[in-house]
């Protein structure tokens, strides 16, 4: 226990400090230029180049200022803004997730349980986007057509009259409703606090959900410990058990991840902020990427990044004043001093000049990579079996390359090949021919553990559910052709431009369900409507449902492949290997993920759906190693790896034959959660405009198409599409969140 | 004291109900030790467990459990919290996992005293005119003083960014108790709870119990976290004590502390121990009667000089068997295929 919270510890501390001091570094530097207003254009370029040259991105460097607003002062109104938001939705999240989660933890598989899961899932399967508009239809349509009086700022964060005209308060702090209070007027703190109450809670909600789930796991951890017995047979009773012993100790676990929280809410901010025209930082971050204005992005991508890390460090603080057993004297290496020193060397530098600074930062980056390459061949020649990692990595690109550039299938059918035919060598042979009894038996352990997995499947109605979402879905995708002929002239039935040679585009058209006799007598009418500019939605959610098996599919793939090679890896071997690796996740993970996606897609001027799986490659895979890697350097110190060292087994057959099949239930897990989570990613890309093409048919931009028109009362052309987002990310996740349970031993019986 | 009377118990799970307990009958005496001896997994710890009732929901209980004349089989929730700490304390095998890791031992030993032993604080407190608690009592919770400090962090700051010093005072003076309250309160008097909670762990002979009272139990050593853990099963005042292997997690000559220990309390209090343990040494050392259990069944009970000189059971016999003795006399390992003919 001490040792696993060392190594947190350690990993979030420790390795998290070096990159601290280059963002900051970068951070300050950039905001003390710009209010000097000197051209120092070198610099940020040079540094942001340090950021994006691990992401192994190619941009041309060659960019005009187009800002035309003072980007400290713009930064500083704009994220008091945000921040005002941001605090609200986390204290609210907060304040309703930790007691849902300890709730749920002590009626652990009863009906409140399920439901509660059921609604924290929810709480991350459904768009963050769609919510928003749904919330914004309910506000500003449904609700006053019943009640008349009813009036409700949908937009904006204040009223420009009252707050600016006739009646003007001070605004010392840019927070209105601390501002409100501090004028003492009741009508800006009701005016300021309605404009906030929808984009807070949507916020709130999809950052709640991972609370109440995190809080429900290390509760129900807790409840399992010795200190739990004792504590009852002290004569507790079960109230004070829970919050007196249990809650305490379940929180330390959840409060590191909140920093991880508070990067979700950056993320969502970027949404919320621009369904609700919110004056803030997530708005003015998409208006620039829309107008490509690449000083601006990147400025918002180290923004984030450098709150993400005062976040961390003040979560790791408080994580050692939580728990009394941690010392908040990390211990770090030689390695991680010498890479300090030099980062504020550099800082010192640049602040005299910039010139030298360019210099000193390439001579320190060549330096580095020339002593982790120097320290990567000194071990090999010391070790020569260790040869094979270089053909792995080589082995592991060329499957990459492979998965996107088309073989994928071929992939997939050798390596089922290959397993059949090993299947078929082992199995036993009796008098030269194959007896159905002995194939019985071979596998009767197998089937045995399947019958087990299907009624325990049969047995969690919510695993039921995810699993006939997920199935149902995929048909769909499978069943297209069937389920939505394309026209007969149409070139590439994903094209939903090219549809109307067979259905007369006919805008806003409502939707007519199942009885869509044709109002012209020839065509038949839109079973779910249509859009603004006439688009089938039932044949764009139906097609749709393509490009979000095939992105998802390849991105998980992939993702999961690299992190299983590179976690496996670097989390057995552990020491400078795995600082290198953690280093660069480090530098990803820092950076809100889609921030970061929308970051790579602005600055390469390339909107395909190959640049978007690329992308969502790029953000995903380093959340997937961690937990890899996490998982990897928990297995290595266990007895059975020492006793395979010791019967002399090679490190190669060790992680391949001992690591990684014991890390695949956590493996399965990620890569089914994820494949919900790479579709909600996807959408909120396409939602923003950059969804491969302006007519794909791509769930995400289909709710874009109806965003505009909320006023108008058209719901269903951002209703469906939605919908059918969350029920396929839901799918994902409830299957996700069942196969955990059952593929965890310890949670039998 | 405590009575067992055929006392069954099964685990529902997913291969079916698994027995655990298969009729077992036990007769424990005031002011006995009695000692429960058996292998790994033959229902030692089940059994005393059940009579606390500290089992997981899929078990299922049949048979009768007599505490002082009282069927406790049947009781309610509210008796059963009244019992245990109140009537039985038991203590457990790895004490630092038994132990709260965020509570110090003050405020793990508070707890109980608060529960089971409230009239006679306030006694004490009126007595020598102290606070019955000290005043702030919020400090048993780390989460909840961080949260005051964030608040108070963030309304000083929001009233400073507002230029309203004023309303920042306050809070700046909780911080500052909050800071320095070690120091602000050099001079205050303990409270009773504190001299109870000081008493019950002088009881189990710790050094320097004021000292222990304030630290947390990874900073204790394991023959004081046990010393803690008994010291806590005491606070309540319980006639009898359950000791679940306690012995087994800590090495030779601490072992030997505890189980001195253990005597001395009994003898003192004159209670009742139940003492689990697989260890016939320890058995020969400190018990009167011993039970030996097998399979979920009580196999043989006896006198402690009994059962070493005069085993009747064959199980009994191979158990004697397998105590490994000086010289080269090879081990004997108990076949358990004859015992079970």
């Amino acid at each position: 226990m001490l040792g696993v919270t060392l190594i947190t510890f350690y990993l979030s501390y420790g390795m998290g400090d070096p990159l601290a001091a280059h963002v900051t570094e970068r951070t300050t530097d950039e905001q003390y230029e710009m209010l000097a207003e000197k051209h120092g254009i070198n610099e940020p370029i040079y540094i942001q180049y340090f950021t994006y040259l691990r992401g192994v991105i190619t941009f041309d460097w060659g960019y005009s200022e187009v800002l035309n607003e003072d980007v400290s002062d713009a930064l500083r109104y704009r994220f008091a803004a945000t921040l005002e938001l941001s605090i609200l939705a986390f204290i609210v999240a907060v304040a309703t997730a930790i007691p849902l989660g300890i709730f749920s933890s002590i009626r652990q598989n009863r009906w409140e349980d399920h439901s509660i899961r059921l609604f924290a899932l929810a709480g991350s399967a459904i768009p963050i986007f769609w919510f928003a508009l749904v919330l914004q239809y309910l506000f500003a349509v449904t609700i006053p057509a019943y009640i008349p009086d009813f009036n409700w700022e949908i937009t904006g964060r204040s009223d420009p009259i009252l707050w600016e005209v006739t009646d003007q308060i001070d605004t010392p702090t840019d927070f209105l409703l601390v501002d409100s209070i501090a004028a003492g007027s009741w009508i800006h703190f009701k005016d300021a606090l309605k404009h906030m109450i929808l984009p807070a809670t949507v916020l709130a909600y999809s950052s709640m959900a991972t609370i109440i789930r995190l809080m429900r796991g290390n509760m129900l951890d807790v409840l399992g410990q010795d200190y739990i017995r004792t504590a009852k047979s002290k004569g507790l009773s079960e109230n004070q058990i829970t919050y007196k012993h249990g809650a305490p100790n379940a929180m330390i676990p959840t409060v590191t991840l909140l920093g991880m929280g508070f990067a979700g809410l950056i993320n969502g901010s970027v949404l919320t902020e621009t369904i609700f025209t919110w004056p803030g930082l997530g708005a003015w971050a998409i208006t620039a990427m829309r107008s490509l204005d690449i000083s601006a992005i990147l400025a918002y991508t180290l923004f984030s990044a450098f709150l993400y890390i005062i976040a961390n460090l003040v979560v790791d603080i408080l994580y050692a004043f939580l728990d009394p057993r941690v010392e908040l004297s990390g211990h770090s290496s030689l390695a991680e001093i010498v890479i300090v020193a030099l980062s504020i060397l550099l800082l010192i530098t640049t602040y005299f000049s910039a010139d030298y600074a360019v210099i000193l930062g390439i001579l320190i980056v060549l330096s580095l990579a020339l002593f982790s390459v120097y320290s990567i061949g000194i071990r090999l020649w010391n070790n020569p079996d260790d040869t094979w990692i270089i053909f792995l990595f080589t082995g592991t690109l060329f499957v990459i390359w492979s998965i996107l550039s088309g073989f994928f299938m071929t992939i997939i059918f050798v390596s089922i090949f290959i397993y059949l035919f090993n299947l078929l060598l082992k199995l036993p042979v009796v008098s030269q021919r194959w007896v159905w009894e002995d194939i019985k038996n071979h596998f009767a352990p197998k089937f045995d553990e399947f019958k087990r997995t299907l009624y325990q499947i049969k047995k969690n109605p919510l695993t039921m559910l995810g699993l006939f979402l997920v199935l149902s879905l995929i048909s769909v995708a499978f069943f297209a052709p069937w389920l939505a002929p394309p026209s007969e002239t149409q070139r590439d039935p994903m094209r939903m431009e090219e549809h109307f040679a067979f259905n007369q585009p006919r805008n806003f058209q409502p939707p007519c369900y199942f009885s869509c006799t044709a109002d012209s007598g020839e065509v038949d009418g839109y079973i779910l409507g249509s859009t603004d500019r006439g688009y089938d939605i039932y044949y764009g959610i139906v097609w749709g449902s393509r490009t979000s098996l095939d992105v998802a599919v390849k991105v998980v793939f992939t993702g999961t492949f690299i992190a299983v090679v590179i976690g496996a890896v670097s989390g057995y071997y552990g020491g400078r290997v795995d600082d290198i690796v953690m280093r660069i996740t480090d530098v990803f993970i820092a950076i809100p993920g889609l921030v970061l996606a929308l970051a790579i897609i602005a600055v390469t001027e390339d909107t395909s759906i190959e640049m978007l799986m690329y992308a969502l490659i790029i953000v995903g895979w380093p959340g997937f190693t961690r937990i890899i890697r996490a998982e990897a350097l928990r297995i290595r110190k266990l007895p059975y790896i020492e006793a395979a060292k010791a019967s002399g087994a090679s490190d190669f057959r060790i992680i391949f034959k001992h690591v990684i099949p014991n890390c695949i239930t956590s493996i399965i897990v990620i890569a089914t959660m994820d494949m919900g989570g790479i579709v909600l990613s996807l959408a909120a890309l396409g939602f923003l405009g950059f969804g491969g093409g302006p007519d794909l048919a791509e769930w995400g931009k289909l709710v874009s198409f109806g965003q505009d028109n909320i006023l108008l009362g058209q719901w269903w052309s951002f209703f469906f599409p939605g919908l059918v987002i969350a029920l396929w990310a839901l799918g994902f996740y409830l299957l996700g969140d069942g196969i955990r349970d059952i593929l965890d031993p310890k949670q039998r019986n | 004291m405590l009575e067992i009377d055929n006392l069954f118990l099964k685990f529902n799970t997913y291969d079916g109900a698994v027995k655990a307990l298969d009729g077992v009958n036990l007769k424990i005496k005031k002011g006995e030790i009695f000692g429960l001896v058996g292998e790994t997994g033959s229902g030692k710890s089940v059994t005393c467990y059940s009579v606390l009732k500290l089992l997981p929901r899929s078990a299922e209980i049949d048979g009768n459990i007599i505490l002082n004349g009282e069927d406790i089989t049947e009781a309610s929730e509210e008796r059963m919290r009244e019992i245990r700490g109140g009537e039985v304390g038991i203590i457990f095998q790895d004490p630092l996992s038994a132990l709260n890791p965020v509570m110090t031992v003050n405020e793990q030993i508070g707890e109980i005293l608060v529960l089971h032993q409230n009239e006679v604080i306030n006694d004490l407190a009126s007595e020598k005119e102290i606070p019955v608690y000290k005043s702030e009592r919020w400090k048993a919770s780390p989460g909840v003083e961080f949260t005051i400090i964030a608040f108070c962090i963030s309304f000083i700051s929001l009233f400073v960014m507002l230029g309203q010093w004023t309303f920042a005072l306050p809070f700046l003076f909780v911080i500052i108790n909050m800071f320095f309250r070690d120091y602000l309160q050099r001079n205050n008097p303990a409270s009773a709870l504190d001299l109870m909670v000081i008493e019950a762990l002088s009881r189990v002979k710790l050094p320097n119990p004021e000292q222990i009272a304030n630290s947390y139990p990874h900073e204790l050593s394991g023959g004081m976290q046990q010393r803690v853990m008994i010291a806590m099963a005491l606070a309540g005042k319980a006639k009898m004590l359950i000791a679940d292997e306690p012995t087994t997690a800590l090495d030779v000559t601490i072992q030997a502390q505890i189980l001195q220990l253990i005597k001395d309390i009994q003898k003192e209090e004159n209670m009742s121990v139940l003492l689990i343990t697989h260890d016939l040494g320890v058995v020969a050392e400190t018990c009167e009667r011993v039970a030996v259990m097998y399979k979920g069944k009580i196999v043989e009970e006896a006198t402690v000089d009994e059962i070493f000189t005069n085993p009747k059971n064959e199980y009994t016999k191979g158990l004697l068997g397998a105590i490994p003795k000086g010289g080269k006399e090879r081990l004997k390992v108990p076949n358990l295929k004859e015992v079970e003919a």
